[in-house]
């Protein structure tokens, strides 16, 4: 086997409570590496088309992948995969915590529940055994996820979900300590299992090809992440709500259900604020990260919890147009613990608000009025009264009550904190992203507005090329498994000190704008591993991995999650953006929206599929993708 | 002719104010000109540190337009920030 894994896939019966310990497949793991791009492969092979999310044939698969259970900073995260039962498409979330370093612990790459608990059970799980203890969960049954966790093994490491996840919600997430593999409804799909927690635990040591090399090489790059203006600064002193300020600066923040990209009161709600004013404590929230960019803050009646993070703020405060950080912070409390993603929660709550702006629901919740919203959020994740249809998510209550023109959402799910129409690469990797509206998977909004070094978010250079090389990126990262942050610090110290406003800047820029094609054919180089992600990976696995490498199998995950979603019906007309984003300009000098249609052809060539958003047979022959 | 300016945190510190509106402002370096001027020392402060801050206005980096010499018009926004990163 090669170095990094630890070769044993677990396979779970929930119904017939068995289980089977499998070998990890070496030539699929060199294809995928692991995480999000093994566990997609192996939900392709094991499912039919059109079977209901929520229903037993819909596996739940936790996938690790080689830098799991290594020091290596950020790097302690687990992907889920499944089909998602809030779009119909691939379901994926990554989470970080301290569950992927306790699978790789307890000697498991992969784990694999298939069918449905016909009552609530949990798991213990000895991997130095190799043992699998079913054990009854009505006592936690409609716990939250803090109690929940409370009340298991200490010296085990857990993944679990609240009630949202019970009740299937359909963005209900999965947790692991504080933090949340939130989208697409994963925590649904465990809650249709009746599995309330897994706890897992084992003795064993990763092993690397060479560790001299990797333990040398983290050590210094601890160092310099500890210097680095991002990972050692921003992130450190205010948490990912450093960006609340920038966003609001650059008209991208969502405010008012997205009618707005600017709300006056925004630094309220920033991180440098909340550094000030609330902030009781920094911490670590995953294992082994020094980056620190877990919050704590005060919560009136419950005491310390984590405070609210950019998309939390963004989908809760602003777009609900709230300034008030103590209240963004007791919502964000309500969300983990009931186990469920803020974005689609901030987004439903804001589209509703809508509806009542209009008079089209009278529900009593309105934008800048804080009344209500937590005993809408507490009825969402119990599913009682109209929260049940609030549970549905924004697609579902746009069918239902109408406002589809408002409803903010791709292929079903609820987009992030950044307004694509002053950043239209990210427009373009909303539109196209397999599992929906996400930002995480490819970040493109660094390059073009929040990041040190930014082309012109507004114009169609590099718009249908940044999406693809992030989206890549983001394959492979999430496939490793690390946290999507580690990339920010691709841009130097010294980029960071650069004046936006010298010429050195914009020379800089000016010529990465006018790239073109080059910017994907160098990052496709197989060359040398030069940064430090690649770096590890050969270290550990002892196989080479440069950019080319990561970008090819990046490549490869990408384009098997689009057969997936090709198989259940998507189309291109589903690669798309949500009228209000199309077509309501949020900036003085545009009389539209986002230029999607200009963008998207070039996107599919550049891609390598056909006019109908298709890849072609050539392009799956390359890249290894067999469907 | 008056132009809303608006500030990040560490700028809002410098200055004691999130917001204020400048007249008489036909440049973005005008209005970096009228805030010194409007702060005294407080605006030596802040000028400081816009010199490694980015700037917009109405949302569009300057970058893209004539930098410093941006024109402005009646009730336009210029705001000043930083790079900032997370997710």
């Amino acid at each position: 086997m090669i170095k990094g894994y630890a070769g044993r896939i677990l396979e779970v019966d929930l119904e017939k409570r068995t289980h089977t310990f499998k070998p990890l497949d070496e030539g699929t793991a060199r294809l995928y590496i692991g995480g999000k791009g093994y566990g997609t492969r192996l939900l392709y092979d094991m499912t039919e088309p059109g079977i209901d999310a929520l229903g037993p044939a819909n596996p739940l698969i936790f996938a690790t992948g080689p830098l799991n259970g290594s020091v290596a900073p950020q790097s302690n995260r687990f992907a889920v995969v499944c089909k998602s039962p809030l779009t119909g498409a691939i379901g994926n979330a990554a989470c970080g915590g301290s569950f992927a370093y306790g699978m790789k612990r307890g000697g498991i790459d992969i784990l694999i529940f298939k069918n449905q608990s016909a009552k609530p059970v949990r798991l213990e799980i000895d991997g130095d055994r190799s043992e699998v203890r079913f054990i009854d969960a009505d006592d936690l049954w409609g716990k939250g996820t803090y109690a929940t966790q409370e009340a298991l093994d200490k010296k085990k490491y857990h993944a679990v979900i609240g009630p949202a996840g019970e009740n299937k919600v359909l963005y209900a997430g999965i947790v692991s300590d504080e933090r949340i593999a939130g989208r697409t409804g994963v925590g649904a799909v465990m809650g249709s299992k009746r599995l309330k927690a897994i706890s897992v635990n084992g003795s064993r040591k990763l092993e690397m090809d060479d560790e001299e090399k990797f333990k040398a090489y983290t050590k210094w790059l601890r160092e310099h992440f500890r210097d680095h203006p991002v990972l050692g600064g921003l992130l450190k002193r205010c948490g990912t709500a450093n960006i609340v300020n920038t966003a609001n600066a650059r008209n991208i923040i969502p405010t008012h259900n997205f009618k707005y990209g600017h709300f006056r009161d925004a630094m309220s709600l920033s991180g440098e604020y909340m550094a000030d004013h609330e902030l009781v404590g920094v911490k670590s929230s995953c294992i082994h990260c020094p980056v620190t960019c877990g919050r704590d803050v005060k919560v009136e009646g419950v005491g310390r919890v984590k405070g609210p993070e950019y998309e939390t703020i963004g989908l809760m405060g602003t777009n609900l147009e709230i300034p008030d950080l103590k209240k963004v912070a007791e919502w964000s409390y309500l969300a983990d613990d009931l186990g469920m993603d803020t974005i689609s929660l901030g987004s439903v709550l804001a589209f509703t608000m809508e509806l009542q702006e209009r008079g089209m629901l009278q529900v009593g919740l309105r934008f800048g009025d804080a009344a209500g919203v937590s005993d809408m959020i507490k009825d969402i994740g119990h599913r009682r009264g109209l929260g049940n249809d609030l549970a549905d998510g924004v697609k579902r209550m746009s069918e239902k009550y109408g406002g589809k023109e408002f409803a903010i959402h791709v292929k079903g799910l609820e987009i992030s904190a950044y307004d694509p129409r002053g950043s239209f690469a990210q427009g373009v990797e909303y539109a196209t992203t397999n599992r929906g509206g996400c930002h995480i998977q490819g970040a493109s909004m660094y390059m073009e507005s929040t990041g040190p070094l930014t082309i012109n978010p507004q114009n169609l250079k590099l718009k249908a090329e940044i999406p693809i090389v992030q989206q890549n990126l983001a394959c492979a990262i999430n496939s490793m498994v690390l946290c999507m942050f580690t990339t920010y610090a691709i841009f130097p110290k010294a980029v960071h000190n650069l004046d936006p406003k010298s010429f050195l800047y914009r020379a800089i820029v000016t010529a990465f704008e006018n790239s073109g094609p080059v910017l994907r054919t160098v990052m496709g180089i197989k060359g040398r591993p030069m940064l430090w992600f690649e770096k590890w990976l050969t270290y550990i696995t002892g196989e080479t991995f440069s950019s080319g490498h990561l970008q090819e199998i990046g490549a490869r995950i990408f384009n098997l999650e689009r057969m997936y979603n090709l198989r259940e019906g998507f189309t291109s007309r589903d690669d798309t953006l949500p009228p209000r984003l199309l077509h309501e300009s949020t900036f003085k000098h545009m009389k539209s929206g986002h230029p999607l249609p200009q963008l998207l052809p070039q996107y599919y060539k550049n891609r390598g599929w056909g006019a109908d958003g298709v890849p072609t047979k050539r392009t799956l022959e390359r890249l290894q993708v067999r469907v | 002719m008056s132009i809303t300016v608006e500030l990040t945190y560490d700028m809002s510190k410098a200055l004691g104010t999130r917001r204020f509106e400048v007249s008489g402002a036909r440049t973005v370096q005008d209005v970096v000109r009228l805030t010194r001027e409007k702060f005294g020392e407080r605006g030596e402060a802040f000028e400081k540190l816009t010199s490694v801050a980015a700037v917009v206005v109405n949302g569009v980096l300057i970058n893209h337009q004539s930098g410093m010499s941006t024109p402005l018009a009646d009730g336009d926004t210029v705001a000043f920030f930083k790079a900032a990163a997370g997710g």
